[in-house]
């Protein structure tokens, strides 16, 4: 034991206990092992240990810190002011905008991510093979991805403009009238939505086309022998296997939805009639220009809790799915 | 070999921790696009030799935040700040006098104001050989962003030393204690030489607080050569058209040459840029009281009610006349507001304070644009009004260099600052010595604004929740005329119950 114990702290190499019984090298292995997976376990948590840092420091302390806030009454310039306990939490109960802001974001939710799904996935299956051209296709999808969401709704903003958008333009050819979009409150929520469509389908598009490319052929070769046409081969292999892909994209984007702000801000203001305050716009303004930082808190805090509720249960039922 | 191997472990960690703790600093910077740029600018010029680097975070800022337009100006003078840099090597570093400093300044995305900022900036530093090292970074960001900047460049201790202030928000600086009082930095006679108007914008509970640029009166500026087109010819006086004049005026010079249904040409637009803010649209709601009645007032004594003030009958009347200008059966101002309108002889008419003329000078230097002027529309039964007051140079708490940031804003606020300023602008000034050396001011149509200041200027409603107010009053607006059903007088009543919830913690302000 005396001779193991002084080869672990040299080291733990096998080589130095050949000679040793075998029962001595079994105990040996186990604890060089021991050491070795210890040793990768710390060398991993240090290589996350960053990403921990950046996460408390940057997410979870301020996340409590919030928490703290919506305790008080609290503005940025006026700092904390009396406790209240959950107050704030009472009030959004009874606030209509707070509930309307709620319905927005949830539309535009349900709007947009199944929309982009299907449409990323149909791209993604139509860019997978190397034809000619389906590098140039991938990348003029891509390309709205890499670009300033603020430069993409400024631009968007001009296009939907009811007099001198491209959009108007364009419907001028088939003989329509110009039309309010961004005015009207029917049409403004829909028109971001097929904005941040556009937006956001080279990312889902990009991690499908990742997933589907991890499919082994063989799958449908087999599926070809039996006699599977494409659809069921779509049904029966790509939907089951790019189950966990789909899972992260529908999860992802339903949080990322979740917190559409910019477009909001740069092309509406929330507006016509708070057709398209979504709720992190709410918070925006409720905490930066009613001075209520203490009530925008609190507002972040059960978005937060919805969001954590959505999502658990989004990955619940996929899972159970696949 | 072997053991070294633990050792090697966690100094590789640490160099690795040591390598990633700069990033999430980086994540902190501001947003917006201008702002991001200026930061940067701004930092390096901190962590780098001062004198080397703060002329051109300077010329960063100048650069980044003129648009296409003035970017020949803005880059010359740019280059000037560029030169002067090389005087800037031998000062000493710190805060003694003649040291390298730079300072931050947040302020407006506005073309002219930033020319007139960056020529005062280089004045100042000429002013005094002790200031001959004093850099001024100008940050700039939209309007509607600039209360959220400073707001939150105070709160989070940024390194701030200066900011643009409109003037109806001093009182919110000053209630919460974000600016600070410049009162013993001037005498008596000192405040004098401003416009009482402007003193008073500029004061919050009797203390003075921050030194003005300009005073303000928007008028109605219109192109001559669509009003002659339509054999119109606006009265060159301050008492222009009513209401009903003006929009009879409005509708002939709206005009559908292709005869899709949309105007080519519009009747109006009221207000400055984009946004349908207090400073031009919360006139008209004013303008259809009486003088001294609630309307007329605009806000309770108290500074936080709005029943009974903004929801009068006169009021809603007010705001649906300002709906069907642009949804009414024969619209004169375009539902969606189109930027620079009047500027591209997209506009007949356009309600704006004197500083159009700065713009119209700007763009047409040769002269091919035919503009008047003529007096702010108002009703026969209520009052004729134009809002006052402007910018006004505050100093943070948070600054490191008081001295020097107090030294520029009595510069940008004195005599020779004020002058340049107006060279670049051409807006009313709040100073009297300066408005009463420019001839200009004496005949048509800058006399009219002189005129106007003196005898229809009212200060913006009085309150330190004014950002709060303006920001559900813009709200208001835009809802007012959006496209379908819209009832105004439950908008109206609805706005004024959320200005007063979001003003409640301000009772008892003023006394």
């Amino acid at each position: 034991m005396h001779t193991l114990r002084w080869q672990h702290v040299t080291g733990g190499c096998m080589a130095q206990i050949v000679n040793t019984p075998s029962y001595v090298k079994d105990v040996a292995a186990s604890e060089g092992l021991m050491s070795q997976r210890r040793r990768r376990t710390i060398i991993a948590f240090l290589f996350i240990l960053p990403a921990l840092v950046n996460f408390t420091v940057f997410r979870y302390l301020p996340i409590i810190a919030s928490f703290r806030t919506s305790l008080y009454q609290y503005s940025l310039l006026g700092g904390y002011g009396s406790f209240i306990g959950f107050q704030h939490y009472a009030r959004l109960i009874h606030d209509p905008v707070f509930w309307k802001s709620l319905s927005v974001t949830t539309r535009f939710v349900i709007y947009k991510v199944p929309i982009q799904i299907v449409l990323s996935l149909g791209l993604a299956m139509l860019v997978q093979r190397e034809t000619f051209g389906a590098g140039v296709v991938r990348s003029a999808i891509l390309t709205p991805m890499v670009t300033s969401i603020i430069i993409l709704s400024i631009l968007w903003a001009m296009m939907y403009h009811s007099q001198l958008g491209l959009i108007q333009s364009i419907l001028g050819i088939f003989g329509i009238p110009h039309l309010s979009i961004l005015s009207n409150p029917n049409r403004a929520l829909p028109a971001i939505t097929v904005m941040m469509i556009w937006k956001d389908l080279g990312f889902s598009m990009i991690i499908l086309l990742a997933g589907l490319k991890g499919i082994p052929g063989e799958y449908y070769d087999a599926a070809l022998v039996d006699g599977a046409n494409k659809w069921q081969a779509f049904i029966h292999i790509t939907i089951p296997l790019l189950k966990p892909v789909l899972m992260f994209v529908i999860v992802t984007q339903t949080v990322f939805s979740f917190q559409v702000f910019v477009p909001v801000y740069q092309m509406t203001k929330g507006g016509p009639l708070d057709s398209t305050k979504a709720i992190v716009y709410y918070i925006y303004q409720q905490g930066f220009s009613y001075q209520d930082m203490g009530y925008a808190s609190a507002l972040a805090m059960v978005t937060l809790v919805l969001l954590l509720v959505i999502s658990y249960f989004q990955m619940r039922f996929l899972r159970a799915e696949a | 070999m072997k053991k070294r191997r633990p050792l090697f472990l966690p100094v590789a960690a640490l160099l690795f921790l040591a390598a990633c703790g700069g990033a999430p600093a980086a994540t902190n910077s501001p947003t917006t696009a201008s702002g991001t740029t200026s930061q940067a600018a701004a930092t390096s010029a901190e962590t780098a030799p001062p004198a080397a680097m703060s002329a051109p975070a300077a010329t960063m800022a100048a650069v980044t935040s003129a648009p296409a337009a003035t970017m020949t100006e803005a880059a010359t003078m740019a280059a000037a700040a560029t030169t002067a840099a090389p005087a800037a090597t031998s000062a000493s570093a710190g805060g003694a006098p003649g040291a390298a400093v730079t300072i931050n300044f947040i302020t407006i995305d506005d073309p002219d104001l930033l020319l007139a900022q960056q020529a005062v900036a280089q004045a100042f530093s000429k002013s005094d050989p002790k200031y001959a090292n004093v850099t001024i970074n100008f940050q700039s960001v939209p309007f509607e962003q600039l209360f959220p900047k400073i707001e939150s460049a105070v709160a989070s201790g940024a390194n701030i030393d200066m900011f643009l202030a409109d003037a109806p928000d001093v009182k919110h600086y000053a209630y919460n204690k974000a600016i600070i009082p410049l009162q013993d930095y001037y005498t008596a006679d000192e405040l004098k030489q401003w416009t009482p108007g402007s003193v008073a914008e500029g004061s919050f509970k009797g203390v003075f607080y921050a030194p003005p640029s300009m005073e303000s009166c928007s008028l109605m500026f219109y192109n001559k050569d669509m009003t002659d087109a339509a054999g119109l010819q606006p009265p060159a006086k301050v008492q222009g058209w009513t209401m009903q004049e003006a929009l009879a005026a409005w509708k002939k010079t709206t005009l559908d040459k292709n005869g899709t249904g949309t105007p080519t040409q519009w009747g109006v637009r009221w207000g400055q840029g984009t946004y349908q803010g207090d400073y031009e649209a919360g006139i008209i709601r004013r303008s259809a009281g009486k003088k001294g009645s609630p309307t007329n007032m605009g806000i309770a004594p108290d500074g936080v009610t709005f029943h009974g003030y903004l929801d009068t009958p006169e009021a809603i009347k007010s705001f649906e006349d300002y709906r069907s200008w642009h949804r009414g059966a024969t619209p004169v101002t375009p539902a969606e507001p189109i930027n620079n309108i009047f500027f591209n002889k997209q506009s007949a008419f356009v309600v704006y304070p004197d500083n159009a003329i700065g713009t119209i000078n700007r763009l047409y230097p040769n002269g091919d644009f035919h503009y008047g002027v003529t007096g702010i529309p108002y009703y026969a039964d209520g009052t004729q009004l134009c809002h006052g007051g402007s910018w006004h140079f505050g100093v943070s708490p948070r600054t490191a260099n008081k001295d020097i940031s107090v030294a520029i804003a009595k510069f940008f606020g004195g005599p020779e600052g004020s002058r340049i300023w107006y060279s670049k602008v051409h807006q009313l000034p709040a100073r009297y010595d300066l408005l009463a050396s420019l001839p200009e001011y004496n005949k048509y149509p800058q006399q009219l604004f002189n005129e106007g200041l003196k005898t229809i200027e009212v200060p913006r409603i009085e309150t330190p929740g004014y950002t709060e107010y303006q920001s559900i009053f813009g709200e208001l607006m835009q809802s007012i005329v959006a496209e379908g059903t819209v009832d105004v007088p439950s908008l109206v009543k609805d706005a004024a119950t959320k200005m007063e919830a979001a003003l409640a913690k301000y009772k008892g302000w003023n006394q």
